[in-house]
């Protein structure tokens, strides 16, 4: 996918000009959280799951290459290809190669997010296959030409007048209303059934791979990856090395977490396993199967200062409780993945030097590792990241030094004190008045929205200096 | 290219991991112990598992016997179709069930278009997140899962199971004296979609409607129990 995270503030300013746009997003803010705390509410012990799991990933990628290993040798037996890929590109060759041994022309697609951090779509369609998302969000906006919003819902961003107008659009099906939400995903259902039933490859992803019996776990509600995974005659599953997990059981308990913290189910109406081909005897099922398996900077993470982002299981909670997030929307962030998952994974992946802005779309408010079902300390990670930022001098130097001038006050508290206690006075004096400024000296980017209010007339340590006084002399 | 993907990418994993023995390794997971299960809606197995059909917009039935069974999906048949017809897989169960008492005629095999009702038989039922189990094959060709408008699920109460680890503890046995099969499938509702404004729609591209009936010895009062607790707690 093209990436566009240089861009973020001037994105982010285009999206809170967005209306519509901006509502919907109240919407997630207001609703996701609200579906997530009643289904967490439900389950007795949830910190102790959360716990257990985390100890499961780590525990999975300490050994990863060994889960890794086993993974291989047990798909091999079930009778699937297994393959490597170091990065996108090599993924995108690998699915390409296998879709023109088998002459394909038409290729039913599951939703996966590595593919679009491959740009697989646009690969296999310049070399003159039909690609066809199947999800309805990943549909809605393959058909629009336009990039998810949102890991878990792609298309939320969209309204469903406009997404009546693509249809009526895109699908020659003659003159019709829709007036209904139903209609639409009608429309869809029909459309898209008549592509999985001539598809000759079906790609899906994985939301996990089972060392122990070689299955890879899929989780959706729709069912059109099961439809994708059963119905062509040639399955691809794309995913990536750190999905591993050791045992069936750790698989479906992350999936208590999963769900419970993407839509509040208990488990999606969807939950499968698969293992390979079509078995002596059945009547159906795909003939041949390939696992892609693609690394693309995760053995590096794995390596490094930030391997906790790899235990992330794409749940989206941190997108639907994060400030930022249900203000500018998905789109700002400029690539794949969004949110505070987005703004540690996109540097990572990608390079800081290209999204150095994202780790700073945080307020610091640390809802998101509060909700985080794998535990992940994103605030840390975000701060790390913008450590590095500093240290590599990829910030404007305005805001570098600012930030040196204040490091180099904040270590001299006597300077620091007499300084705050000149200048406080001063503001309180000049914001008597009005109770407020409505703009400020270094601030305009802070005063155009909002008033500052006046401070009162003392520091804190003015304050708690002259409180403490007294006490000492009993 | 592929295998030099693979050694590279492999030896960055071994540069990364801790280097322990196989032994070790399993000691470890071993001592990971299992993942903690939600509190059940209520104590009794049949209750909760119905009730969280029931929460998974599930439509539900309760019968002691096959030939009660038969009778049920006759009967639903005609309330929704107008119809006797509907296709089952080649499961040994289905093909001994009385049909001909309740004037249900099925077909065997795979759904075809315009076929509206398929009907499959459970391995399993698990009453933590009400999801009922089947694997593809003959007994249950995947389409029958997936492509008819309504899908019928029949359970035997004895293969009813509390939590997601005993499910396992079940597909693990049966893993091991019959292989693996190709697919394993929690069903766990009609298929839905939220992607359009995050309205819940049912009937994205799988089944309208699932319709689930427990087969076996049922307390009597597990139905009415769990149909209060589910209207009380909505």
């Amino acid at each position: 996918m093209q990436q566009r995270s240089d861009t973020f503030l001037d994105n982010a300013s285009a999206a809170l000009k967005n209306p519509g746009q901006a509502q919907r997003l109240d919407m997630i803010a207001l609703f996701a959280p609200l579906l997530r705390t009643a289904a967490i509410a439900g389950f007795a012990d949830f910190d102790r799951l959360r716990h257990h799991v985390k100890q499961v990933r780590q525990h999975s990628l300490d050994h990863l290459e060994y889960y890794l290993g086993q993974f291989e040798q047990e798909a091999v037996h079930n009778g699937n290809h297994v393959h490597f890929a170091r990065d996108g590109d090599e993924l995108n060759s690998i699915v390409l190669d296998i879709c023109q041994q088998h002459n394909a022309r038409r290729i039913a697609k599951g939703k996966s997010m590595v593919t679009e951090e491959t740009s697989l779509n646009s690969f296999l369609q310049r070399a003159g296959l039909n690609v066809m998302e199947t999800d309805l969000g990943e549909y809605i906006i393959q058909q629009a030409g336009e990039t998810p919003s949102h890991i878990v819902g792609p298309a939320l961003h969209k309204s469903a007048g406009e997404i009546r107008e693509l249809f009526q659009q895109k699908h020659d099906l003659g003159p019709r209303d829709l007036p209904e939400t139903s209609d639409l995903v009608g429309e869809a259902r029909q459309v898209l059934r008549e592509h999985f039933l001539k598809a000759e490859v079906g790609i899906i992803g994985a939301n996990a791979l089972i060392a122990e019996n070689g299955y890879s776990m899929l989780v959706t509600n729709e069912g059109n990856g099961d439809l994708c995974a059963n119905l062509p005659r040639v399955l691809i599953v794309c995913t990536t090395i750190d999905r591993v997990l050791p045992r069936a059981q750790d698989a479906t308990a992350m999936l208590r977490l999963l769900v419970r913290s993407a839509t509040g189910q208990s488990q999606t109406c969807y939950t499968s396993f698969y293992s390979g081909p079509r078995r002596d005897g059945d009547s159906d099922g795909p003939l041949e199967t390939h696992f892609v398996l693609l690394d693309n900077q995760r053995s590096d993470i794995l390596a490094g200062d930030y391997r906790e982002i790899l235990e992330c299981i794409r749940c989206g909670a941190c997108l639907n409780h994060c400030p930022i997030y249900t203000a500018v929307g998905g789109h700002a962030y400029g690539w794949v993945y969004q949110g505070p998952m987005g703004s540690v994974l996109t540097p990572l992946l990608t390079s800081l030097e290209q999204s150095h802005q994202l780790p700073n779309a945080c307020t610091g408010c640390g809802r998101c590792a509060e909700v985080c079902p794998a535990d992940i300390p994103l605030p840390d990670l975000l701060r790390d990241l913008r450590h590095e930022e500093t240290r590599k001098k990829l910030a404007a130097p305005r805001w570098r030094y600012g930030l040196q001038l204040h490091a180099w006050l904040a270590r001299h508290p006597p300077l620091y004190h007499r300084l705050t206690g000149a200048i406080i006075p001063l503001l309180h004096l000049l914001g008597r008045k009005r109770g407020s400024f409505s703009r400020l000296p270094f601030a305009g980017g802070w005063t155009s929205q909002r008033d500052f209010p006046a401070p009162q007339e003392k520091t804190f340590m003015q304050l708690y200096q002259a409180r403490m006084r007294p006490r000492d002399e009993h | 290219m592929s295998t030099s993907a693979r050694s590279e990418i492999f030896a960055k994993l071994r540069a990364a991991g801790r280097g322990a023995s196989a032994e070790t390794i399993a000691r470890e997971c071993q001592a990971l112990g299992s993942a903690p299960a939600p509190t059940p809606p209520a104590p009794e197995l049949c209750e909760a598992f119905l009730f969280n059909v029931l929460k998974n917009q599930g439509s539900v039935d309760c019968v002691s016997n096959r030939a009660e069974a038969v009778k049920a999906i006759g009967h639903y048949l005609y309330t929704h179709f107008r119809s006797h017809r509907l296709v089952a897989g080649n499961d040994p169960r289905l093909a001994a069930m009385p049909w001909r008492d309740a004037g249900v005629l099925p077909r065997f095999g795979s759904l075809e278009e315009g076929e509206p009702v398929a009907l499959s038989f459970a391995r399993l039922g698990v009453a933590e997140t009400g999801a009922v189990v089947t694997w593809t094959g003959k007994a249950n060709p995947a389409a029958n899962n997936l492509l008819p408008e309504h899908h019928i699920v029949l359970v035997d109460r004895t293969d009813l199971v509390p939590t997601l680890e005993q499910a396992w503890d079940r597909i693990n046995q049966e893993l091991e004296k019959a292989g693996r099969p190709r697919g394993i499938n929690f069903i766990a509702g009609p298929s839905s979609t939220a992607d359009i404004e995050g309205q819940l729609v049912y009937g994205a591209h799988g089944p309208r409607r699932w319709h689930v009936i427990l087969l076996g010895n049922i307390p009597p009062h597990a139905l009415e129990l769990a149909r209060t607790t589910n209207s009380a707690r909505a």
